[in-house]
């Protein structure tokens, strides 16, 4: 798909000629691949590849990473690989560095190396782009450990396939971070790619490639990148020498006393199978469900924005909630949806 | 933020052209041709994701079969603006209890399924809303060519905006007809979503598929983002969308014709027979008629029938050119959904091997020959007043007839002719309790090399055992048993030990071929059994009416799959301790190519319910049907259960 592109480089006055050419031989348009091909050079001197502990049971001992300073820090993904003292980094040009773990950030799952070297090619974080749907984009990494020694690192070609939101909470995404991210039409995260870089099709930084993921929706795998704009701050904290959090409670976003279906009065349809649709079996007289305008045989669709698919799912959900919180509820009466708000407990002493 | 451009493939052109000025005089920042494609896609998106929306589904099942199914949000296309939706039958396989799709407002609405079309593994959805839904844009088949982009977009991994991929199309007529092939990457992340080409116009409905067993929502979900995708053309849809908003369901168009031949690809499209009662017999289609034309397409093989048909449905009229004789003539058929699962019909009679014309060697007792006078000894000349040449020749004849049909059988019986007026029956539940001698001389010419000897084929790692009983003579036609070991075991000797006697009795041979890993068969090793049978076709006379696969657990599971895939060679099949498997794809039953099962259940085993499910199945098909129990839990047959089953194997060849 590589045609001619015109930016302010050395290849504009080649580009004009090679065009001129092709207008003397008749209007056929030449598809030199020398326009991604000058991006591709342009970005692989900032490409490093990461190797450290591993090599067990199917979990590979390598990874990716790219340069983000001059004087040798190097952005990757936090994981096992650098779980080690021996950290070998190979750059673009094959040399070889032992790198020194500088910080991490389990929550974002990125870590920071720095390698003893300077004047180095690096991404300048300050200007990265933000993509939207359709973006065409270019994916470097070590994927499969395919490229060793001074060999450059692979390219993917393909564009941003949507931007969603990882949301590990209720275990769509396995994974820790929880902000926004490009999903690629792009074959991006497979063993060894996890740490790559995600640029534009003019090689400006966009994100850094995730680790393997499933999606559990689906059942298929995911692959996305980070955006760079939402790891900036604590790639700076980490820069700066301040600690980040270096593991995640997820415990700690459950209230401590939240809804419960029997505090609201709700008796659900007998949970036997893997997924119950949440219908509503009987209401106790008085309660919060009642008053509200529920009734049995009515099937709970959503707790606030979410879906319960599931009466296990509803319980879970309510769990998420405090008492004192009003919940909203959408449920489904025959053809129709209903919305109803359970008010919140005013009286929260025990 | 870049500023938006909406451009079409015409206006795209035209600023190509432009780009040599623009780069000749350098005034204007100068657009490139990838950010014009990059453009091109945004614009393309734009037109078409409004129409593309989210469906999510409640309650269900988890798995089906061994497949975990996501309960994640999947897609749908917006067919008319009262909110009729057209999606994939992928998404509703777990059965949800409620079905909700997000209006243009934002709002989520009830939906329920109207209809489905059970030929290309669609579902319409009408939406519970009083909305005015966008009509997604549609580009026409014809206009579609291979290279040119194609874009697949759900709606899945965000409420706000569509999900993208970003290819071209690879094929434009594939599944037989009914489906365009992408290399853009198709997955439930897009399934029900839609495939559209640069200007935004919907090509097609994303689906699973798969060339073989198309009769699953599941079927080719195991190409997923793999380069090979495939979507469904609404334009194909759109003249049966009233009917399927009425709640009919559509499915594919059956004819009714089994053809000669085996080869899909060479074989000329000759009928062999034709189904009572189908659409091929309503329009008076015969038995070695010549198909030459179908729905509009030249056919001279096989596979080209196949396509042209593939893409109709049930209910379609279609024109069909056939030629019988020297005369060719048109027909009109109108394609059914379902036929008439054929159940043979049956004279009565067992033939005496290698006679000619057709010596009667056994007339079955209570049989339609009996009740219209034919004896054993008797010769059958004639049917309905054409000359019935072979024994094979008659057995195709019957199967071309209808059950309770008369037919005219011309016998000659101590030199006088006898015409007799029989009505054709159904195939007897009894096997009989003894036979005659299917030959009337014993077996002349030379003798070979008997016992056990071994077969290999070059190219396969499999071994081979075949056993020829001492009276083996290649001038007489020998029926084969072969014995498809358990996973472990290697009973080959002990099969010789216990059918040697009934070798000789009834000319049979033995084939003991094995897996390659002796402790599991593979499905793929189907084609090997298949192959050494072939080679057994080669180097010894084999009769065709007689080959039967035996097998205990796994290995009757590969004689199933075995049998069911290569129809064309296997008369019979001894299924023990086994059920039909899940995979296997039950064909019709089938006037020519035919295929009895005699199942060995264990009293005490422990999946004879699972069995006897199945079996029924088989049993509504059609197929004939022999059940027995052994008292043992090996599912081994006593003396008298061996010579039964001995009988069995014998009588395949019934007329």
């Amino acid at each position: 798909m590589a045609a001619p592109r015109t930016r302010r480089t050395d290849h504009r006055s080649w580009m004009r000629l090679g065009v001129c050419c092709a207008l003397v031989a008749g209007f056929s348009i030449p598809v030199p691949a020398a326009d991604l091909a000058s991006v591709t050079l342009k970005v692989q001197p900032k490409m490093v590849k990461v190797y450290g502990a591993g090599g067990l049971k199917g979990l590979e001992s390598y990874q990716s990473g790219f340069l983000v300073s001059a004087d040798g820090h190097i952005l990757t993904v936090w994981s096992y690989v650098l779980d080690t003292d021996f950290i070998t980094t190979i750059l673009n040009d094959g040399r070889r560095f032992q790198a020194e773990l500088v910080g991490a950030d389990p929550r974002l799952e990125i870590a920071i190396l720095k390698i003893d070297a300077e004047e180095l090619d690096f991404f300048d974080r300050s200007q990265d782009v933000e993509l939207d749907v359709s973006s065409r984009v270019l994916a470097f990494s070590n994927l499969y450990g395919v490229a060793t020694g001074d060999e450059a690192t692979s390219v993917l070609h393909g564009v941003v396939s949507a931007k969603t939101t990882l949301d590990a909470r209720r275990g769509v995404f396995k994974t820790p971070y929880r902000g926004p991210a490009y999903v690629l039409d792009a074959i991006t995260n497979n063993p060894g790619a996890a740490g790559g870089a995600l640029t534009d099709h003019q090689g400006q930084l966009a994100g850094i490639l995730g680790k393997e993921l499933r999606n559990s929706q689906t059942n298929t795998w995911l692959n996305y990148s980070i955006p760079i704009a939402q790891l900036n701050p604590a790639i700076d904290d980490i820069l700066a020498g301040k600690s980040r959090p270096r593991t995640v409670d997820e415990t700690a976003m459950r209230p401590e006393r939240p809804h419960t279906l029997s505090s609201l009065g709700l008796v659900m349809v007998p949970d036997v199978l893997a997924k119950t649709p949440p219908f509503i079996d009987a209401i106790r007289r008085e309660s919060a469900a009642e008053k509200n305008g529920l009734r049995p045989d009515d099937l709970v669709l959503f707790v606030g924005d979410r879906l319960v698919p599931s009466c296990e799912a509803l319980r879970n959900e309510l769990g998420f909630i405090d008492q004192i919180d009003e919940i909203r509820l959408v449920v489904q009466r025959g053809d129709e949806l209903l919305d109803i708000t359970l008010p919140g407990l005013k009286n929260t002493n025990p | 933020m870049k500023k938006f451009i909406p451009l079409s493939p015409r206006a795209l052109s035209l600023v190509l052209l432009l780009i040599p000025a623009a780069l000749t005089w350098g005034q204007q920042p100068e657009p490139s041709l990838d950010n014009l494609e990059q453009q091109a896609f945004k614009h393309a998106v734009a037109v078409a994701s409004p129409s593309i929306v989210r469906i999510e589904t409640i309650g269900g099942l988890e798995k089906v079969g061994q497949l975990l199914l996501g309960d994640g949000p999947t897609s749908g296309v917006v067919v008319s603006a009262d909110g009729y939706i057209l999606s994939s039958a992928f998404n509703f396989v777990r059965q949800p209890t409620s079905i909700l799709v997000t209006t243009p407002s934002g709002k989520r609405a009830a939906a329920r399924i109207v209809a489905r079309d059970h030929s290309r593994m669609l579902v319409l959805l009408k939406v519970n809303s009083q909305e005015s839904f966008p009509v997604v844009p549609l580009a026409p088949r014809e206009e579609l060519q291979v290279g040119q982009w194609a874009i697949a977009i759900g709606r899945t991994l965000s409420p706000e905006t569509a999900n993208v991929s970003v290819g071209i199309i690879s094929a434009t007529n594939r599944i037989w007809g009914k489906a365009i092939q992408t290399d853009s990457k198709i997955s439930p992340v897009n399934y029900g979503g839609a495939l559209v080409d640069i200007e935004g116009r919907a090509t097609g409905i994303l689906v699973p598929l798969s060339p073989h067993g198309q009769s699953s929502e599941l079927a080719g979900t195991e190409w997923y983002d793999s380069g090979i995708g495939f979507a469904i053309p609404i334009s194909d849809l759109l003249p049966h969308l009233e009917k399927m908003k009425q709640g009919t369901d559509l499915y594919a168009g059956l004819l009714g014709l089994t053809l000669k031949g085996t080869d899909i690809y060479a074989d000329p499209p000759e009928i062999a027979a034709v189904q009572p009662k189908s659409p091929a017999y309503e329009a008076g289609l015969q038995a070695g008629d010549r198909i030459l034309e179908i729905a509009g397409s030249t056919v001279v093989r096989h596979a080209q029938l196949k396509h042209a048909l593939g893409p109709h449905y049930a209910g379609d009229q279609i024109t069909i050119v056939y030629r019988r004789g020297e005369d060719q003539t048109e027909v009109q058929a109108t394609l059914t959904d379902k036929l008439e699962p054929y159940e043979h019909p049956f004279l009565g009679v067992l033939p005496m091997r290698d006679s000619e014309p057709v010596t009667v060697r056994f007339v079955y007792p209570g049989s339609p020959a009996q009740a219209g006078g034919i004896q054993p000894g008797d010769r059958i000349t004639r049917i309905n007043d054409e000359p019935a040449v072979s024994a094979e020749d008659l057995r195709v004849r019957i199967a071309n007839l209808e059950i309770a049909s008369e037919v005219t059988i011309e016998v000659l019986r101590s030199g006088a002719m006898h015409k007799l007026k029989i009505t054709l029956g159904t195939f007897p539940s009894e096997i009989p309790a003894s036979l005659p001698p299917s030959r009337e001389s014993p077996p002349a010419g030379e003798a070979t090399v008997t016992g056990k000897v071994e077969i290999k084929l070059p190219e396969e790692k499999n071994t081979c055992d075949a056993y020829l009983p001492e009276n083996y003579r290649d001038t007489i036609p020998h029926g084969l048993l072969v014995w498809l070991h358990e996973p472990g075991t290697n009973e080959f000797d002990k099969l010789i030990t216990a059918w040697k006697a009934t070798c000789e009795r009834d000319n049979l041979l033995l084939l003991g071929p094995r897996s390659a890993n002796p402790d599991k068969w593979d499905p793929t090793e189907v084609d090997v059994v298949r192959a050494m049978i072939d080679e057994a076709i080669r180097s010894y006379n084999i009769d065709p009416a007689r080959i039967v696969i035996q097998g205990r657990s796994a290995g009757g599971a590969i004689g199933y799959l075995t049998a069911f895939t290569h129809r064309d060679i296997i008369r019979g099949i001894i299924p023990i301790d086994v059920a039909v498997p899940r995979r296997t794809t039950l064909k019709p039953n089938d006037p020519v190519e035919r295929l009895s099962i005699f199942s060995i259940i264990p009293a005490q085993s422990k999946i004879k319910p699972g069995i006897e499910a199945r079996l029924k199945q088989l049993e509504q098909m059609k197929y004939p049907v022999h059940k027995v129990e052994t008292a043992n839990a090996e599912g081994r047959l006593d003396a008298a259960g061996q010579q039964q089953l001995a009988r069995w194997i014998d009588s395949l060849d019934k007329i």
